[in-house]
């Protein structure tokens, strides 16, 4: 039975709730919207990379490069699609 | 078909390491496809028109268990792909209907909260806020529909065919779509629900 729980996920999954419960802070606790959202990017981007790495088992095979150069580059794109938007339409610059 | 030995099962042939890294291309356009959603709210979500606002709408109670199904159940997957690299079949196929129910129950949850929604006076048409919140948590829920029943699948061909390096390589590629839903539920419980609330 035991061998079914290896040490890695398992610690993977107390640290996902670990970051969740951080992230549940900015509900709970009166915070700035800068610190609030800061924490929140800060936990989210850690548990993605944690999804990845850990439980996407990412790193193990011999294309690594091209998976992590593939999702890399998609977050990338992502982002410049979600930030340029907001530069444009809501922020005004 | 060459059987590769020192590799997982998963990636024991060369057409089972080129399904994988397909679907890893494949997820790549998913993340492109939730950053639109995820602009589109990010645009709209002060445009509440004469409707309810994030912060009037949300609640926290079903939004932190549908969060702890979900990271529960990509922890239950990943055992899952844990169990069958040690070609325990039984194990495999118990973890795979834990990640299943849990799934399921995240829907029900997901399907009482759209309820609630439309009950309080949100529903799809009633502003452009409204409209983005539910189509991005849709699409959403539609990718975890669609998983419950692609999963379900995978438990009767491995039942019937056993581990064999197609059923394993098509585990595992079930196995990094439901990490990346989890993934995708992360993004929305910080920057849709959290951030409405704080």
């Amino acid at each position: 039975m035991r061998e079914l729980f290896p040490a890695k996920p398992v610690m993977g999954f107390v640290f996902s709730l670990v970051l969740t419960l951080i992230a549940l802070s900015v509900y709970f606790l009166d915070l700035s919207f800068t610190a609030g959202l800061t924490i929140l990017i800060v936990t989210a981007f850690v548990q993605a990379l944690l999804q990845l790495i850990v439980f996407m088992h990412a790193g193990e095979s011999k294309d690594k490069w091209a998976i992590y150069g593939n999702v890399y580059f998609m977050i990338f794109i992502a982002l410049i699609t979600i930030l340029g938007t907001l530069f444009l339409l809501i922020w005004d610059m | 078909m060459k059987l590769d030995h020192s590799q997982p099962l998963e990636y024991s042939t060369h057409e089972n390491e080129l399904n994988i890294f397909g679907f890893w291309i494949f997820l790549g356009a998913e993340i492109m496809l939730f950053a639109t959603l995820f602009t589109s709210y990010f645009t709209l979500e002060n445009r509440v028109g004469s409707g309810p606002s994030g912060a009037e709408i949300f609640e926290i109670s079903p939004v932190l268990i549908e969060t702890f199904l979900l990271l529960t159940s990509s922890f239950t997957i990943g055992l899952a792909v844990h169990a069958m690299r040690l070609g325990r079949q039984k194990a495999m196929i118990g973890f795979f209907v834990v990640t299943l129910l849990l799934g399921l129950t995240f829907l029900g949850v997901e399907i009482y909260e759209f309820v609630h929604y439309v009950h309080v006076g949100a529903g799809l048409q009633t502003s452009a806020f409204t409209a983005m919140l539910l189509t991005t948590l849709g699409t959403h829920g539609l990718h975890v529909t669609f998983g419950l029943f692609w999963g379900t699948m995978i438990i009767l061909q491995i039942r019937k065919r056993g581990l064999t390096a197609q059923t394993a390589g098509k585990s595992f590629i079930f196995s990094l779509y439901w990490h990346f839903l989890d993934v995708v539920w992360i993004f929305i419980f910080s920057f849709i629900y959290l951030k409405g609330m704080m």
